[in-house]
């Protein structure tokens, strides 16, 4: 069903600038060149948070921070298991879902502890990540509660979340 | 964010000191070189998309959309200008359809374009912040990503968490949404309050 939203979209912006009668190649080249400035202001931020992510997985800190962090979860209904995905997920995209592949290779997909890692992955963003990249290009450089609250509201959804699972 | 950071560079640079001082460089070039290819790759992405909104823009179709969802946005970001509305609008309707990187270049653009806040410029607004926490709570409805994998690693029902996942991706956005709303309107009365308290003390110290 995805695999016809992409297509349609793009077919349909095609087709309303031929009956706006709008030059069509000329604007996506004007609005593609855009794409170049905006990564030279969004990659130091994108470094630094990967570098970050990368660090904190391979010294093995994080296995550390969700073996202590894993009974408190598992009190609240989420696996323990799935403790790790839950901690890195809000901090890359693509280092969590090389848990979550990890995760599925382990335990299965189908599984509770498979249901609840799709459900944290599926249910979440890179947090961290979206919020530095949004304000990449703005002066502003204090997020206030911004972080905090996305965080404690991802938290109390896959909770939520994996309690269904338990439930179905 | 900064502290956030701080604290898990530290944290990970200690440990290594004891386990393996010589995978902190390792580790640290690994980051750099996936945050550089990731970036080649998003110029790629972000150039499609910024190409595609822009014919988006020159039919009036991005100002379509913007009256259209103006209602929605509105009640949430109050005071904006229509250019802005319309960044909101582009970048919540691209989040919905699970297209990120469509979605980022217009967030970026979006907070970019708003008021900043008058009496403490590097702070954000609130509006900000409303927009930021509705991103990073994820407001996709079927994700995709999960789903192939699932039935790449053999699963037998590969939609099947899609219930708790929707459940999940609403109770965390609407909590999010609240919880803007209820933190700047405590600020709000707060800061009326200090006013006051201010203009009472003015009025007695004469």
């Amino acid at each position: 069903m995805t695999a016809y939203v992409v297509p349609l979209i793009f077919l349909s912006v095609l087709f309303l600038s031929v009956l706006r009668k709008k030059n069509a190649y000329s604007a996506f080249v004007k609005g593609a060149e855009s794409a170049v400035g905006l990564m030279v202001s969004v990659l130091p931020y994108l470094l630094a948070v990967m570098m970050a992510c990368e660090v904190f997985r391979t010294s093995g800190a994080s296995g550390v921070v969700a073996d202590f962090l894993s009974p408190a979860l598992e009190f609240l209904g989420v696996p323990g298991e799935c403790t790790e995905l839950l901690l890195l997920r809000p901090l890359s995209g693509a280092g969590s879902l090389s848990i979550l592949e990890n995760v599925f290779s382990v335990y299965g997909a189908d599984g509770l502890i498979g249901q609840c890692a799709s459900v944290i992955y599926g249910s979440s963003e890179t947090i961290f990540y979206v919020s530095a990249i949004y304000f990449s290009k703005s002066d502003v450089k204090n997020l206030r509660y911004a972080i905090p609250l996305a965080l404690v509201a991802t938290f109390l959804g896959n909770i939520i979340g994996c309690n269904l699972c338990r439930l179905i | 964010m900064s502290f956030v950071w701080l604290i898990i560079m530290i944290v990970s640079i200690i440990t290594l000191l004891f386990i393996n001082p010589s995978a902190v460089l390792e580790s640290l070039i690994q980051g750099a070189n996936d945050a550089v290819t990731l970036a080649l790759n998003l110029i790629a992405l972000y150039g499609i998309w910024l190409g595609v909104f822009e014919i988006l823009e020159r039919t009036g179709a991005q100002n379509a959309l913007a009256r259209l969802l103006r209602p929605i946005v509105r009640k949430l970001f109050s005071g904006e200008s229509e250019e802005t509305e319309k960044y909101i609008s582009m970048n919540i309707s691209a989040n919905l359809l699970g297209l990120g990187n469509a979605s980022t270049p217009m967030g970026i653009n979006a907070i970019q374009s708003m008021k900043p806040n008058e009496k403490k410029p590097k702070k954000a607004t609130t509006n900000m912040i409303m927009l930021t926490v509705i991103s990073a709570t994820s407001l996709q409805v079927f994700p995709s990503t999960v789903i192939s994998l699932r039935a790449s690693s053999g699963s037998a029902n590969p939609a099947d968490f899609l219930l708790p996942c929707i459940v999940a991706t609403i109770v965390s956005t609407a909590f999010g949404i609240i919880g803007v709303k209820v933190i700047s309107t405590i600020e709000k009365i707060w800061t009326v309050r200090q006013e006051k308290i201010k203009l009472i003390e003015a009025r007695t110290s004469k």
